[in-house]
């Protein structure tokens, strides 16, 4: 059971009128931080849409968890537990850093709306373990003073981890990190990667898109380059690090 | 015609264009949904409502029904009633299931897409009443609308002085709260409240005075002079807030007018008074006088108001409504995070049409009777304009906006008396024109409306009011918005 991927695409593909942008991505994730690099252009956050959802591929198969889920529905594969941040955090800035938390634990007996409306069943036992979810995650990443103020209010860093907070609360298996770190400052990105690293630990599953290649080095348990549309090579850090087709696609820029 | 009268058919209509814009509410305030086509379901409601409700083969009427639902009820006591209320629910039904037909395909398209769509719909659904002779009578409309329990009226209870009391009364205890309310609201202090509450009953005792040939004149003096005084000494003493103190001048001139105009314009001071102070009671409807059936329409239509808010905001305060608030601000993250996103914008658009419906049944039966004019595209922009002079968002502003949207359009009637009668087509122009600069002005200095967003707290049995959420509460409410 542990050798089954969490995730199986095969033959991805997705074109943009006259544009490739997948060309057949074939890709397995196992448990643990994969990063996925690639130059700009190359197909990672088509890639990062096409498996959540956003988009439907025009060819090949996903495969979560052992389920095809290829050309589902996004809340249908955020239920399967797989979900994604996005590149630019999309926090709902008039609503407060609570409630942005507590909209994302799943089966909420009051997110019904005849439950809404009789109360009852589970509808307060529900409500407060959100409460209590919401408030053991934003402590875990430092948010907990913050809880009520309006997430509109909050710095781009601060974003970041609410987003992730929030992805995190959904008790997904896998999460797709889209440059999670972009424009981060150094001590708060060292914070998101020590809280990445603790859920890891905890037998959760990431997948990394990031352009600081020496940061993916450092982090990653294995690396998947991507370059127009395609899958260029994969393998531990140190084997990417000195292929020279990955060296190549950089522009011959060192790596 | 007296103030009370006035104003007893402003408040039916408040509360009947209130629930309408409380449906408007729930759509475009909590989640986002741009409706140009509400009216819609105003008129569905209506039509819907008097053919269940109206008797069979009604000389002059060749559309379908009526249905006769009272009548056929009436076997069991208080059936007439139920029929009638049934008779709305089907209403009700009638437009959320029409707003599912619009919904399913709109509601894929972009926000602005979705409201011309809206628009054009409920265009052509009105054409299609307006045409289709054997649906709704066409242009001719129904004039049969049935009126619940109006058997009943003008409602008596024995002697004259029973009823005196027991509504007049009643009338006096609305003022006295009504003024605690403006009272407590200006200030968290009680003790405006209760000078204005004073006030009021001092205004009782002048117009029993009136009746009884006393002065009353002293009386009502008297009794505005403390409440004055007294509220205007509160209000330097404690440095209250512009806008607070703006809604004490506003209450403080519509309870002058509407206490002191009697006595100074009426032919017939005292009477016309009384009918002011006493507004549920009118001494010559029956034998004994009582409550008529206007007054009763208005209480009716009030508590379809109440009941109809209370539901929005059961709504709104709970998980289900968070999600509502997420959709309008970004739909891509509740979809991001597993929630069925479709289903939650289809049914709060079938709540809000039912809410319109109902709205449409209370309207309908007020004017007593129905015809497709009535449900021009205006009718949604009123309601437009009442969400966003209140506030977007925000379920007591929107009844608070409609108010004032209608004060305005309808007090402003009475400057047609000051005025020679040929400038009363100009000055309903120039009421429009009033109402746009308001519209204007509040779109220009405040946004979100005279009371913005409101806040939100989903109670828990068992919980304290969640502290947080006080807090956030408690603070002014400009310091959120910077």
């Amino acid at each position: 059971m542990t050798d089954d991927p969490i995730l199986s695409v095969s033959g991805l593909e997705k074109t943009f009128g006259g544009i490739t942008a997948l060309d057949g991505v074939d890709l397995t994730v196992d448990q643990g931080i994969t990063g996925l690099i690639g130059p700009n252009g190359a197909g990672k956050t088509t890639f990062f849409n096409c498996i959540t959802g956003y988009l439907a591929p025009d060819g090949g198969t996903v495969e979560f968890q052992g389920d095809d889920v290829t050309g589902n529905r996004t809340p249908s594969i955020v239920r399967e537990g797989l979900v994604r941040t996005f590149q630019i955090p999309r926090e709902l800035e008039n609503m407060t850093v609570r409630e942005n938390l507590l909209l994302a634990p799943g089966g909420q007996s009051g997110e019904k709306l005849g439950r809404a409306w009789l109360r009852g069943g589970q509808f307060a036992e529900d409500e407060r373990r959100s409460r209590r979810e919401a408030a053991e995650m934003a402590a875990f990443f430092e948010l907990d003073h913050l809880l009520d103020e309006p997430a509109g209010s909050l710095s781009g860093g601060q974003r970041k981890l609410l987003e992730l907070a929030r992805v995190l609360l959904t008790e997904p298996e896998m999460v797709l990190l889209d440059e999670p770190l972009a424009g981060v400052n150094p001590t708060l990105e060292r914070k998101i990667l020590e809280r990445i690293h603790e859920l890891e630990s905890q037998g959760q599953t990431f997948l990394f898109v990031e352009h600081d290649i020496e940061l993916i080095m450092e982090h990653c348990d294995h690396v998947v380059v991507m370059h127009q549309g395609q899958k260029l090579t994969e393998g531990p850090p140190s084997a990417v690090r000195s292929d020279q087709r990955v060296i190549d696609a950089y522009l011959g820029e060192e790596i | 015609m007296a103030l009370a009268d006035f104003a007893v058919s402003l408040l039916t209509f408040v509360a009947i264009y209130g629930l309408f814009a409380l449906g408007l509410n729930l759509k475009f305030g909590f989640t986002g949904l741009i409706d140009f086509g509400h009216v819609a379901y105003f008129m569905i409601g209506g039509y819907v409502t008097a053919v269940l409700t109206m008797p069979a083969q009604v000389t002059g009427y060749d559309g379908l029904g009526g249905y006769a639902l009272p009548e056929l009820l009436a076997v069991v006591p208080g059936g007439d009633v139920l029929g009638w209320l049934l008779g709305v629910a089907g209403g009700m039904v009638a437009a959320a299931l029409v707003s599912l037909l619009v919904g399913v395909p709109t509601l894929r398209l972009r926000e602005d897409y979705l409201a011309i769509t809206a628009l054009g719909i409920a265009t052509i659904l009105n054409e299609v009443v307006r045409n289709e002779t054997w649906l709704f009578n066409g242009p001719f409309g129904i004039r049969t609308v049935h009126q619940p329990a109006s058997a009943a009226f003008p409602l008596g209870l024995g002697s004259f002085i029973l009823n005196l009391v027991v509504f007049g009364g009643l009338s006096v205890l609305v003022i006295a709260y009504a003024g605690y309310r403006v009272g407590s609201y200006v200030k968290d202090v009680d003790t405006t409240g209760a000078a204005l509450g004073l006030a009021s009953v001092l205004v009782l005792g002048g117009s029993i005075g009136a009746l009884t040939q006393g002065g009353p004149l002293l009386f009502v003096g008297v009794g505005l002079a403390v409440a004055g005084v007294a509220v205007l000494r509160e209000a330097v003493r404690r440095s209250i807030e512009p806008e607070r103190t703006l809604a004490l001048v506003v209450a403080l001139a519509a309870a002058a007018w509407y206490f002191l105009q009697p006595l100074l314009a009426a032919s017939n001071p005292t009477v016309t008074l009384q009918t002011n102070v006493m507004f549920l009671f009118d001494p010559v409807a029956g034998p004994n006088g009582g409550l008529d059936y206007d007054r009763f329409f208005m209480l009716l239509s009030l508590a379809f108001l109440a009941g109809g808010y209370w539901w929005c905001q059961r709504t709104i305060n709970s998980p289900y409504g968070r999600v509502l608030r997420a959709v309008r601000d970004d739909e891509d993250v509740p979809r991001a995070l597993g929630k069925e996103t479709f289903r939650y914008k289809i049914q709060a658009l079938l709540f809000g049409s039912a809410l319109a419906g109902a709205a449409g049944s209370l309207y309908t039966i007020h004017l007593g009777f129905i015809s497709p004019d009535q449900f021009g595209a205006m009718i949604t922009f009123f309601a437009f304009a009442s969400v966003i002079i209140g506030g977007t968002a925000n379920n007591a502003g929107v009844v608070l906006g409609t108010a004032v949207f209608w004060a305005i359009n309808s007090g402003t009637q009475f400057l047609n008396d000051y005025f020679p009668s040929e400038y009363a087509v100009k000055l309903a122009a120039a009421r429009l024109i009033f109402i746009g600069v308001l519209l204007i002005v509040i779109l220009y200095y405040r946004p979100e409306g005279i009371l913005g967003e409101q806040d939100y707290d989903i109670r828990l049995p068992g919980d304290e009011p969640a502290p947080s959420r006080d807090d956030t509460a408690a603070a002014p409410g400009g310091d959120a918005d910077d």
